[in-house]
């Protein structure tokens, strides 16, 4: 197995970015009406940092109309997997 | 203002790991699936399984076509009820699980298959189907089980 490497990522850092980040690191793809109900902020400020992710080329933005209904889901990229694992390594290292 | 810095203290960062932490029990809670949703995976198998005994494309066909939207549909139902999707494939303990099925079902088809086609036991490959119904609903329960217990492991 390969060691992560640790870094402090000042993308992921900020509170509602590393929630979001550590939720999607944990599975394929989450609903935005989920992200949004398990970090517990509105859907304009999850759409702000959602954005932010996407920038950076962490997050991955889906939209699906499923029974005329538009459903917007969210994935972490390989870049950002990979950012989020040494972003953590980093919080381990400094915890000790 | 939220901070965007470039360093964090001890505390902080154990408090972002603790944090972290309860996101994902929080997505343990909800992870597994309704006893349902095994039960009608199983079916599934054993109905795309058991078409091979009829020994007509169409019928297989027309089975391949009802397994696809039967997942189909358990994965809607999935992602309604949890808010998420995880695929069965990903790396991790849960390839314990995935590894445990496909040899099962290696095994049980091939022994099947030769049963029915090389011995000529009509049937085998429906009861084929049907002993591989009941692994894939264990193995669904169980791979969500090492899942949930990944999800509640430390960081």
């Amino acid at each position: 197995m390969t060691a992560v490497q640790p870094r402090f990522d000042p993308v992921v850092h900020a509170p509602p970015r590393l929630q979001i980040c550590g939720l999607l690191a944990a599975v394929d793809s989450m609903e935005f009406a989920a992200v949004r109900d398990s970090v517990g902020v509105s859907d304009s400020v999850l759409s702000k940092h959602v954005k932010q992710l996407e920038e950076a080329g962490y997050v991955k933005v889906g939209k699906a109309t499923i029974a005329s209904r538009q459903r917007t889901s969210l994935s972490l990229t390989k870049d950002g997997r990979a950012a989020f694992a040494a972003h953590v390594a980093e919080l381990r290292r400094i915890t000790g | 203002m939220e901070s965007e810095g470039t360093t964090t203290d001890r505390a902080a960062a154990a408090a972002d790991l603790a944090a972290l932490q309860a996101g994902r029990a929080g997505m343990a809670d909800r992870a597994m699936q309704p006893w349902w949703y095994d039960v009608a995976l199983g079916l599934l198998v054993f109905e795309l399984i058991s078409s091979y005994s009829l020994r007509a494309n169409w019928v297989t066909a027309a089975a391949l076509v009802v397994f696809v939207a039967g997942c189909g549909a358990l994965m809607t139902a999935y992602k309604r009820s949890t808010g998420f999707w995880v695929n069965g494939l990903r790396p991790g303990p849960t390839q314990r699980a995935v590894r445990v099925w496909v040899v099962g079902y290696v095994v049980v088809l091939a022994l099947a298959a030769g049963a029915e086609y090389g011995l000529g036991w009509r049937g085998a490959v429906v009861a084929g189907g049907a002993v591989l119904g009941v692994p894939i609903a264990l193995t669904s329960r169980w791979w969500t089980r090492i899942y949930i217990t990944e999800l509640r492991k430390e960081l």
